[in-house]
């Protein structure tokens, strides 16, 4: 299932006084079975794009096209909306919001149960995706509202994660999480990458874009302004973007620049950089 | 989903715009009651709705109110022309004439009196949506509550705590379209994942609702107590004396404005001491069936 955005605009408030083009005419491409990193300034329009990856909000004009799925301006012609939000799933900023059933274990079983599996069968798939995100028995039968906001998204996380969509989009998962949740749900993303997942993920952590993505979008004021790999992104030194350079990419090409050989387009984690340092 | 956005404030800076909140509100007020007030005859009664509608598109031209707002909320509108029509159709008629039978459906007679009835109420209740859209979407929230705030000033004398009431006012009037935000992402959150807000049967329906509702309610109830933390820490006292930061003023247009509106206020008035006997189904009546009047 690949998507392509084509020729995709988006104004808020259309016709009004305090209209708002947030998206101008972005096209590309996002790749099958990678992980797509987007990311952008504050307002760039990066969550205004991923809604309408699932028919949540529809373009101003132009189309997506997810598989044999066609989202255009006008939602009455947008068919099988249900069946193509079973494939591309998102969790938006703050998913803790959407918590509401009386325990842990039903609220993560409500996604399936809309698609019409049994009870049981939807608490038990639960169970295994509440365990995904690493909470364990105790949590289950506890209420969605006497959690802590890291735990609250975890549980938000294994609600869409039950539905086993083949499209995950995650929109800034691990904004105000510890490092421990951040690095679970992170390795987790990875995991169900590996599983063969198509992941669209939105952050503004350079790190996790270096790190993670196969493939980096960077959006500003509505454009698209970069399409291609991380190392390749950090390696235009272009003020325009105003990027904030992760550390150790700024560390490897200092090493580089000191004269060591290695392969920076290798470098993922620090554990590449040992491996790239020992090599040599 | 379509936004609501009738009556939301639109911020242009239109004459009607730049006019006094608390003139602006007794206006509404006036033209409400010259809409309610019943005129005896019915020519006059064609004539001054006539004028008065014409009055209100033109003030809503003026003021850039969206004619498309008000036609989307009046589409809302057919099931209670309906209702109205046939509570009209069934309720007995005091002036019964049989002059007056339009057809017959079996052996029910329907008088011209039901469409009558029924058309005025529903041509008052599009000008009353008119003049309230006029208000809402040319005053700020805050400056309709500051207007409210001064009518309400009397009652300081009987140590009702006025400010209190418009602070409370103005805050649940902010909230109104934070909420309604929010009621769209927690749509859109929950549809994906898989709950249908549209389609389905009233159990799907019922679980779609219940999905929506508890995290609004939460979400709001964890608003206000952090606003009141807010306040609180930034040393808000109820019954301080506090200063105001935007004034009202009374300006030339408002004084013109007022009295314009009190003059079709004074002709209502005087057309419904004006007694005349005709009776309005006699009009329509005469229109079809061109007999003499009266
Ligand atoms: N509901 C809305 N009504 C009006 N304007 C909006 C609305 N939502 C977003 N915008 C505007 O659209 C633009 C893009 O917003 P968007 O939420 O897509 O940004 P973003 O890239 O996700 O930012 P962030 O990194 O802060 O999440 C912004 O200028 C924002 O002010
Ligand atoms: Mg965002």
């Amino acid at each position: 299932m690949s998507i392509k955005i084509e020729n995709v605009s988006y104004t808020y408030l259309k016709k009004t006084p305090n209209e708002v083009e947030a998206l101008h005419n972005v096209s590309f491409e996002i790749k099958e079975k990678k992980i797509t990193a987007i990311i952008g300034h504050t307002g760039s329009g990066k969550s205004t794009l991923i809604q309408m990856l699932n028919a949540l909000s529809t373009p101003t004009s132009g189309r997506i096209i997810v598989d044999r799925f066609e989202i255009g301006p006008n939602p009455k012609k947008n068919k099988n909306i249900k069946e193509l939000r079973r494939h591309i799933a998102s969790i938006f900023q703050f998913p803790e919001y959407q918590l509401f059933e009386e325990t842990v274990e039903k609220d993560v079983a409500f996604g399936l149960k809309n698609y019409g599996v049994k009870q049981e069968e939807a608490i038990k798939r639960g169970h295994e995706a509440l365990k995904q995100v690493g909470l364990d028995e105790s949590f289950f039968s506890r209420s969605p509202f006497e959690l802590s906001g890291g735990e609250k998204r975890r549980v938000a996380i294994a609600g869409i994660l039950v539905l086993d969509p083949d499209i995950l989009v995650l929109d800034e998962p691990t904004a105000g999480l510890d490092p421990e949740g951040t690095r679970i749900i992170l390795d987790l993303i990875k995991e169900l990458n590996n599983q063969g997942k198509t992941i669209i993920l939105v952050t503004h952590d350079m790190n996790i874009v270096l790190n993670y993505a196969d493939e980096v979008v960077v959006l500003k004021e509505g454009n698209l302004v970069y399409q291609g790999v991380p190392s390749e992104l950090f390696s235009l030194s272009s003020d325009d973007l105003s990027l904030e350079i992760p550390p150790l990419y700024q560390f490897s090409k200092a090493l580089i620049d000191k004269g060591l050989n290695i392969n920076i387009n290798s470098i993922k984690n620090i554990d590449d950089l040992i491996k790239e340092i020992n090599r040599k | 989903m379509s936004k609501i956005t009738f009556g939301r404030f639109s911020p242009y800076n239109t004459i009607v715009h730049r006019l006094d909140a608390r003139n602006k509100i007794l206006m509404t007020i006036l033209l409400l009651v010259s809409i309610f007030l019943k005129v005896n005859s019915w020519s006059s009664t064609l004539i001054m709705s006539a004028f008065m509608l014409l009055f209100l598109i033109l003030f809503m031209l003026i003021s850039k109110v969206s004619f498309i707002d008000l036609f989307k909320s009046l589409k809302t509108m057919w099931l209670l022309v309906i209702f109205l029509l046939i509570i009209y159709i069934f309720i007995p008629n005091p002036n019964y004439n049989p002059e007056h039978i339009a057809f017959y459906i079996g052996r029910l007679a329907i008088n011209y009196d039901a469409f009558y009835q029924s058309g005025y109420i529903i041509l008052r209740i599009v000008m009353m949506l008119m003049v309230t859209m006029i208000l809402t979407s040319t005053t700020s929230p805050m400056d309709l509550t500051y207007g409210l705030e001064w009518y309400m000033t009397p009652l300081k004398l009987i140590r009702v705590p006025t400010h209190i009431i418009a602070m409370t006012l103005s805050i649940a009037l902010r909230f109104i379209p934070t909420l309604l935000d929010e009621t769209e992402r927690i749509m859109k959150a929950q549809s994906s994942r898989g709950v249908d807000f549209v389609h389905g049967g009233i159990g799907k329906k019922f679980t779609a609702i219940i999905s929506l509702i508890i995290p609004l309610f939460v979400s709001a109830i964890g608003r206000s107590e952090e606003l009141s933390n807010a306040m609180e820490a930034r040393g808000y006292d109820p019954y301080a004396k506090r200063s105001k930061y935007r004034k009202l003023t009374f300006s030339w247009a408002d004084l013109f404005g007022l009295l314009l509106i009190l003059c079709i206020f004074g002709a209502v008035l005087t057309l419904r001491t004006y007694d005349s006997n005709v009776m309005p189904v006699d009009f329509i009546y005469w229109i079809f069936k061109a007999k003499p009047l009266f």
